[in-house]
């Protein structure tokens, strides 16, 4: 029982970090490999907000919440926008680049020490015991809330919104949305901030459970792999990917090697790409074949 | 295909012509020059900056293989470091286990780079572009956390130690030998890598590069020549990582983590995609801008207090240069190499009547 809540609390984390990683594919087909940094950047401005105001976890999160939209923004127009048009492999790079200067910015600003931001907030409402035996700690509880919500929400956003539509429509086809008014380099923009809230939200529940460092941008840089087995194109994908990578990584650390759970994501990930490369709810036609 | 063949020059009126390797004066001229002034380098170098050349060499071999790989045949690899991993760790079980000798061991990685290239190349068949380089960076992974493995069994996770080399009872311990040793190699390795270009495995390279499909219709075996060009770029890669480790004296799996893989990406960007010419300097440029960087802080007293963190600051300042580079220059220094040269060749005209 207890390794099911575990496995559930880690696919959560991986559904809200996957989120980051498809919301930024569907707008500008690129594979986000500074997300983890973008994760750590947006965690230290949540520990920087509770240092600064003095332990207010709302005021903390909302000053990162706004710095990591403004992020997400800036890359977009400075970085993704002049790239547009030119081979995945480009963007790829261009985020891998992105990626160790947003590292070098964080360890610059907030040096490189280890921090625990829950030493600021007390107590984050506790624990609950389910059954007998069986507790989840207040932000373990928030973590599945915050991924069942973000998964919801943003289908909902995705169907009914102005700007959700507008977002399927360059999914689908963004020469064609360009042609039909819709203003596409706001809607990738949009895109790019709503994954960097994505990924601050991850880090900020990261750095509450576990610690805070540059060091972490790893654990941010796995979830594409729960993105890439569930469809790099597919909100709902993402959810059951990250089940699948949360259970593989939980079970190796309890039955084969700890060391092995930190590969235990990009076996699978292989395994995948091997058998499905599309992913489970990915649509085909975006994987072009020789 | 010449060393500078990608540069606007004479045209050309035969296939013989067309492959020569210095094919104009000017060509000749500055291969005899650089030639020259890397015979002569090591008399002008302290020992530290010969430390620093001889690893530039090694770069150099490492970044010409990842340039056949990502800028000739056009398929990214994001399992650089794992690869330079494979063949330094190669060298470093051959000696722990075996006491197998110098020039053992280099041929040995090469040949289980190439191996392993076919095995990381097999996804190359079915997948391209993004999917691609998610499994090679996946590949890494697993290949550093399985020598890790390897090396916390063995030496119990503190590294293996390997001796200065011999070679015909000659021990290569002092970095000027060194120096030549590893000029000697990357000649050889460049003369290969040119010879490569500029025979059918070249013309199959560049042919998938540009456009698969249209590949496949002319007749190329689209399969075998990408297995063939990972094959041959993972055996240059281990090749490289197995002269490294030799160099240093010291493999541990902690020297091969992302950074190194981000270090020989940036060598190929900034240098130029799928120009050789390029790929050599922008392995200069990418191994001697951190110690120039260090050496400039060490000297002015304003920097002295960064401290510990001037790397993060070069790291920060290679990822600011990588982008630059991407976005303003995407044919890197090659590219701004070509401009200047035509500035000379054409002046006092502006623009020539063809297209190289």
């Amino acid at each position: 029982m207890s390794l099911l809540l575990i496995i559930a609390i880690q696919a959560a984390f991986y559904t809200l970090l996957g989120l980051g990683y498809v919301l930024i594919y569907r707008a500008t087909r690129v594979l986000n490999l500074a997300h983890g940094d973008v994760m750590v950047f947006g965690a230290f401005i949540f520990f920087q907000g509770l240092v600064t105001s003095g332990g207010s976890v709302v005021v903390a999160a909302l000053a990162a919440l706004t710095g990591a939209a403004l992020l997400g923004g800036l890359i977009y127009a400075s970085i993704m926008r002049p790239l547009a048009g030119y081979p995945v492999a480009v963007g790829v790079l261009a985020t891998i680049a992105l990626g160790i200067t947003l590292r070098s910015a964080t360890t610059v600003i907030w040096s490189g020490q280890t921090r625990y931001p829950a030493e600021h907030v007390g107590r984050l409402g506790g624990g609950f015991e389910l059954t007998p035996g069986v507790s989840v700690s207040g932000v373990d509880a928030l973590i599945i809330l915050a991924a069942v919500a973000a998964i919801l929400g943003i289908s909902l956003f995705l169907q009914r919104a102005a700007v959700g539509v507008g977002m399927r429509g360059v999914a689908e086809n963004v020469l064609l949305a360009a042609q039909r008014g819709i203003n596409i380099h706001a809607i990738n923009a949009v895109s790019w901030a709503a994954a960097a809230m994505m990924a601050t939200i991850a880090g900020i529940f990261f750095s509450l459970k576990v610690r805070l460092g540059p060091d972490i941008w790893y654990v941010g840089l796995a979830g594409f792999a729960p993105a890439l087995i569930g469809g790099m194109d597919s909100v709902r994908g993402v959810a059951l990917g990250a089940l699948i990578v949360a259970a593989a990584e939980v079970l190796a650390s309890r039955y084969i090697a700890p060391q092995v759970s930190l590969v235990a994501p990009f076996l699978v990930l292989l395994v995948a790409l091997w058998l499905r490369p599309w992913g489970i709810f990915g649509s085909r036609e975006e994987l072009e074949r020789v | 295909m010449s060393l500078f063949s990608h540069l606007p020059s004479t045209l050309r009126t035969s296939y013989a012509a067309d492959s020569r390797l210095l094919d104009t004066a000017f060509v000749r001229f500055w291969a005899v020059t650089g030639l020259g002034v890397a015979l002569a380098l090591p008399l002008i170098l302290t020992n530290f900056w010969t430390g620093v050349a001889n690893q530039t060499l090694i770069a150099i071999v490492g970044a010409l293989a990842l340039n056949l790989l990502m800028g000739t045949t056009g398929q990214i690899s994001l399992g650089h470091a794992g690869f330079i991993a494979a063949g330094a760790f190669t060298a470093a079980a051959l000696v722990t286990h075996l006491h197998a000798p110098f020039i053992v061991t280099l041929p040995a990685a090469a040949l289980i780079g190439a191996v392993l290239g076919v095995l990381v190349g097999l996804p190359a068949l079915r997948l391209k572009g993004l999917y691609l380089a998610v499994s090679t960076l996946a590949a890494h992974f697993v290949i550093i956390v399985g020598l890790g493995q390897y090396q916390a069994a063995i030496s119990y996770g503190s590294g293996f130690s390997i001796g200065p080399p011999s070679l015909a009872g000659l021990e290569i311990s002092s970095e000027l030998r060194w120096y030549y040793l590893l000029l000697l190699v990357v000649l050889l390795v460049l003369l290969m890598n040119l010879n490569w270009l500029r025979t059918a495995f070249g013309r199959a390279w560049m042919a998938i590069h540009h456009k698969d499909v249209a590949a496949e219709a002319l007749g190329i075996n689209v399969h075998v020549y990408k297995l063939l060009a990972f094959s041959a770029s993972t055996s240059l890669t281990c090749f490289a990582g197995a002269l490294w480790a030799w160099h240093t004296g010291f493999v541990s799996v902690e020297a091969f983590d992302f950074h190194m893989l981000i270090q020989y990406l940036a060598m190929v960007i900034i240098g130029g995609l799928g120009s050789v010419l390029g790929t050599i300097l922008g392995a200069i440029f990418a191994m001697v801008l951190p110690h120039v960087i260090t050496a400039a802080v060490e000297k002015t007293p304003m920097l002295k207090g960064l401290g510990t963190q001037v790397f993060e600051l070069q790291i920060g300042l290679f990822g600011v240069i990588m982008l630059l580079f991407l976005i303003l220059e995407p044919r890197g220094l090659a590219g701004i190499w070509m401009r200047v040269r035509a500035y000379f060749q054409l002046w006092p005209f502006k623009y020539r009547a063809w297209e190289s």
